[in-house]
């Protein structure tokens, strides 16, 4: 008992106290991505990728975005520094969007309509 | 260890200098505050007012249904009874009642953590709670809604003559009350354990109610945009849900029931941890299968999110998409049924006392088997069709929600009364009450199921004569229960005036809420505990003499 | 052992802005962070939501949607996103600054993202009043009145010339001008009296149409007894405009709580609360404002950009 009165938090807290100071060169990395990521986002979208399949462009454009979103939520918000409990977090979130998603569109696709269907 | 002592030397403590009911006594002191045990209080009280308003209407809709002919209420105003029974019930008792409650007041106690995280934001949710109910109040009193507490559209868009603005806003409020109430105990689980306070040191009732937060916060905010959406719908006509022009009524459906069907176990896992606690406590035995009841709580909590379907197999979804929901539905029960053989196995060789509490868990084992396997007929994708939206739905819903959860709150809320209060509550009415309970549920819905099978549909005003024999039955029933609800409000209150004082552990349990004094003070706990037992530790691992204790104590009283 | 825990107790106590549930600052700090988290898996199944709705019907209705978002101003979208990107950059400088224990700099971060969020809210607020006055606000009984200028510039012209000086007819459909817009002669200045939603072009329908490429909705959704039927359309359209602006909206909403969340911050910061020690808040606020640039991260294209790639050719079917 002499050492510290919390065992509970610390297990779960191991590297997160030291709060990590992100050098400033992962930032503007991240800003100089974004900005790419935007302008490559439009002009893709000004290219017909349908002769690839059927809504290719806005696969693209996701996984732009996505990858966006990855650089955000590692470097701006911290998440690459952060405790295993807040990695879990962010991506139980996304996972139960899919989940949404998946299972409404389960119905919808079944009945007949078709997406972007050629 | 002090706590240690007071027990085993037989159980009078001394008094705490304050407890927390006596710290302070001015309105602004109860209104203002940031102790947990406090809001729990209010919460108490306003959920309580609820309840009886709610059972209320649930007594026009019997009265009612005592005769085939719509003649005590018109079918205009039956539609209105019928709706503000379930959303009363459902969003403004159900489900903040165990959480809410006892939740509010046990979790940081039962983990040893002076309060919640965030104080201020338990009271917070108080208010969102609150000025959620007022404004559904205020909308009922002035004309109310006729949708059907599920808000389908168009009834609630193209052919709405009620407020459902204003009650939609009441309950998107009332949201985040639960929104929050779910954060403050995610977080307080995850980082106000005492010392030695485990992950598997965790009593059921929190890994139970760690498991309802998950759903409320993945599963509220999409009640929330639904209801927008909803409210917007009224206001510009667009007619997203309207297919005369391309909107799909099928879509609020799915929007809805991703939560709703969700929220059905945001009103029952907090009811499994109750029963949990009870059956493990009165059969002083060590809880059968301890991970697999904690884990399955998190099971529940994840796969309850894949069945929403089941509610929707005739409503024009696809047949692909009903076979994948029918399919899960089963699935998910697997959950429940290892509780329920868990907690059977933990009565085996246990040594049971039937107190009341106990007595209100037994009820509920029993109950809920019936509600959850008449869920699975409700599943089954064939057997719905002839099932659903008949009296079979509603008698299957209100064994889980009534003999489910309501039980396992009254349970839990004898249980923990004396510490709440430090006032005993008498023994020998709660006992009646409690089988008075038992009677008047099971005769109230069980004729339901006949009622259902034999075709009598749900939220009609007048059914054919043939089916009165069994409404009269249903109503007689819904009178007994009635009473046996009333009784409890009586006796309960009685206590606080008149009851015996409260020892700090009146049934000699290891649990961390039983080493503090009754009512506890502000803080929880004189210093913050140091655990080093296992939970349901009756052994004299638990750091207590129980046995010892309780055997002096048995002389004392 | 209760001597110790009541020095450790004292000890700590002291610290600037430890609450009295938590017994250290790294508990407090660990406790915020994970709420914060639980609140924005909160906001994005809120979020999530509005993109379910969005999934369902530009699944169903693909052309009306590339036809709407056609008519988005990508100019503008673009813009707002690289303004939202830079406020993300100070904010998330704001925040080393405030893990660093410098005031000043951190006051002077916080205030950039305040000037970046309200460019942010303003271009918003063009692009709405330009729809407004065009007419394809999807509220009944909205879209009554013309700008001011309306009564001098009576009839269509003044909406053909808004959008640039092309001479390409679909562009003069693209704007919207509706029959009831050439009653309007004379002093009136209703432009569009009944307030409905105005929608003429149907050319991607009838182009999908001729390239094959209509979803099995689509082919009841637009057309009537065979023939494309423009209203029909238009209601699919309106659709989409509908999910536009709630969907921006509550992103415009979340903004402006956001920069209330600042103006608080920075008078926070300004008072010299936030410490290498305590900086809890601004990390907060933070994440929140990084969640906020992601939903527009993803909005940007599936709202602004869905449909160009219709526009350039598009014969690839
Ligand atoms: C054991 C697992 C359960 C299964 C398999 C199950 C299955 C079902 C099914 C298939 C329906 C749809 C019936 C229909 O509308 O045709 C239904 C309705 C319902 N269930 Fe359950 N259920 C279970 C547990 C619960 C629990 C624990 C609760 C609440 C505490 C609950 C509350 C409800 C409610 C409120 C409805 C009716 C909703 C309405 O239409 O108004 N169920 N259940
Ligand atoms: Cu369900």
């Amino acid at each position: 008992m002499a050492e510290r009165i919390k065992t509970a938090t610390e297990s779960e807290s191991h590297h997160h106290e030291e709060h990590h100071i992100v050098p400033l060169i992962y930032y503007f990395g991240v800003f100089g991505v974004l900005v790419v990521g935007t302008i490559l986002t439009y002009y893709a979208a000004l290219v017909d990728l349908d002769w690839i399949f059927p809504g290719a462009n806005t696969l693209l454009a996701l996984l732009i975005a996505f990858f966006k979103m990855g650089c955000v939520v590692l470097i701006f918000m911290h998440v690459w520094w952060s405790s295993r409990l807040i990695w879990l977090t962010a991506i139980a979130g996304f996972f139960w969007l899919a989940i949404m998603f998946a299972f409404t569109m389960q119905d919808y696709l079944t009945r007949g309509a078709g997406v972007f269907t050629g | 260890m002090q706590n240690v002592d007071a027990i085993n030397v037989g159980n009078i403590k001394e008094e705490p200098r304050v407890n927390y009911l006596t710290n302070g006594f001015t309105l602004k002191s109860w209104l203002l505050t940031k102790d947990h045990k406090r809001i729990a209080i209010l919460y108490l009280v306003t959920v309580s007012a609820f309840f009886a308003l709610g059972g209320a209407y649930a007594s026009l809709i019997r009265l009612e249904l005592l005769t085939p002919a719509s003649d005590l209420l018109q079918s205009q105003t039956y539609n209105k009874v019928f709706t503000h029974h379930g959303i009363i019930m459902v969003f403004f008792f159900l489900i903040p009642s165990i959480p809410a409650i006892l939740g509010n007041f046990l979790i940081p106690i039962m983990i040893g953590a002076k309060d919640l995280a965030f104080p201020r934001i338990n009271l917070l949710s108080w208010y969102f709670y609150m000025a959620g109910g007022a404004l559904t109040l205020y909308a009922l009193l002035r004309g109310g809604v006729d949708t059907g507490w599920t808000f389908y559209t168009p009834y609630s868009t193209t052919f709405s003559n009620g407020y459902v603005m204003a009650v939609g806003l009441g309950i998107f409020i009332n949201g985040f009350s639960s929104i929050l109430t779910g954060l403050n105990f995610i977080v307080t689980v995850h980082t106000m354990r005492a010392p030695g306070m485990t992950w598997f040191r965790l009593p059921l009732f929190v890994w139970s109610h760690y498991a309802t937060s998950l759903v409320m916060i993945l599963g509220t905010p999409v009640i929330a945009i639904t209801i927008l959406l909803m409210a917007l719908e009224r206001l510009a006509r667009i007619g997203i849900f309207d297919p005369a022009i391309g909107g799909d009524p099928i879509l609020f459906q799915h929007l809805f029931w991703f939560y709703s069907h969700p929220a059905v176990y945001i009103m029952i896992l907090p009811g499994f941890g109750v029963i949990s606690e009870l059956i493990s406590n009165f059969s002083r035995k060590k809880i059968f299968g301890y991970e697999f009841i904690a884990f399955s709580s998190i099971a529940i909590a994840v796969f309850g999110f894949l069945v929403w379907g089941h509610h929707m197999f005739v409503s024009g979804q696809s047949i692909y998409a009903g076979l994948v929901f029918s399919f899960l539905t089963m699935v998910v029960a697997i959950p429940s049924a290892i509780k329920v053989f868990n907690w059977a196995a933990t009565l085996y060789k246990g040594q049971i006392s039937y107190d009341t509490p106990m007595l209100y868990a037994l009820f509920f084992i029993g109950l809920f088997l019936i509600g959850g396997l008449t869920g699975l007929f409700l599943g089954a994708m064939g057997l719905v069709v002839h099932l659903t939206d008949t009296y079979f739905v509603v008698a299957h819903f209100h064994y889980v929600m009534v003999g489910g959860q309501v039980l396992a709150y009254l349970g839990g809320l004898h249980y923990w009364w004396s510490k709440i209060t430090g006032k005993m509550y008498s023994e020998f009415w709660s006992k009646i009450a409690a089988i008075i309970v038992f009677v008047g549920f099971n005769l109230t819905f069980f004729p339901q199921f006949i009622l259902g099978y034999l075709g009598m549909p749900r939220r009609y005003a007048s059914y054919p004569d043939e089916f009165q024999v069994l409404n009269i039955f249903s109503t007689a029933g819904a009178s007994i229960l009635a009473i046996g609800l009333i009784l409890p409000l009586i006796y309960l209150t009685y206590s606080i005036f008149f009851g015996a004082k409260a020892p700090a552990n009146p049934w000699m349990l290891p649990g961390l809420e039983w080493r503090t004094a009754s009512p506890p003070p502000t803080e929880n706990f004189e210093e913050t505990p140091i655990v080093t037992w296992e939970a349901y530790e009756f052994g004299e691992e638990s750091g207590l003499d129980l046995e010892d204790a309780r055997n002096r104590n048995k002389v004392l009283v | 052992m209760a001597t110790h825990a009541d020095a450790l107790h004292d000890h700590h106590y002291h610290a600037p802005g430890l609450q009295h549930q938590f017994e250290d600052m790294g508990q407090q700090q660990e406790s915020a962070s994970i709420g914060m988290w639980m609140f924005l898996v909160q906001e994005i199944m809120f979020f999530g939501g509005m993109f379910t709705v969005y999934l369902v019907f530009r699944s169903k209705y693909p052309m009306a949607f590339a036809a709407g978002s056609n008519h988005l101003d990508a100019f503008w979208g673009g813009l707002n996103t690289l303004v939202l990107i830079v406020s993300s950059l100070t904010m998330a400088l704001a925040v080393r600054y405030a893990q660093l224990g410098k005031r000043n700099l951190q006051v002077i971060f916080i205030i950039l993202t305040m000037i970046f969020g309200t460019v942010f809210l303003g271009v918003k607020a063009i692009e709405y009043t330009k729809k407004y006055k065009e007419g394809i606000v999807p509220v009944a009984g909205l879209n009554m009145r013309t700008a001011k200028t309306a009564s001098t510039h009576p009839g269509g012209r003044e909406l053909s010339t808004r959008t640039g000086d092309t001479q390409d007819p679909r562009e003069s459909l693209n704007t919207g001008v509706s029959e009831s817009n050439t009653h309007e002669t004379g002093e009136h200045s209703y432009y569009n009296p009944t307030g409905t939603f105005v929608w003429t072009d149907a050319s991607l329908a009838a182009q999908a149409q001729q390239g094959g490429y209509l979803t099995d909705s689509e082919k009841i959704g637009y057309f009537s007894n065979g023939e494309l039927n423009a209203n029909k359309f238009r209601d699919k359209v309106r659709i989409f405009f509908w999910i536009y602006f709630v969907m921006t909206g509550l992103h415009a909403l979340h903004m402006i709580i956001g920069l209330g969340v600042m103006a608080w911050l920075l008078w926070k910061a300004w008072m010299g609360t936030f410490s290498a020690a305590y900086y809890s808040p601004v990390e907060m606020s933070g994440l929140y404002w990084h969640f906020v640039d992601i939903v527009w991260i993803f909005l940007f294209p599936l709202l602004y950009l869905l449909g160009r790639h219709f526009l350039h050719g598009g014969a690839g079917h």
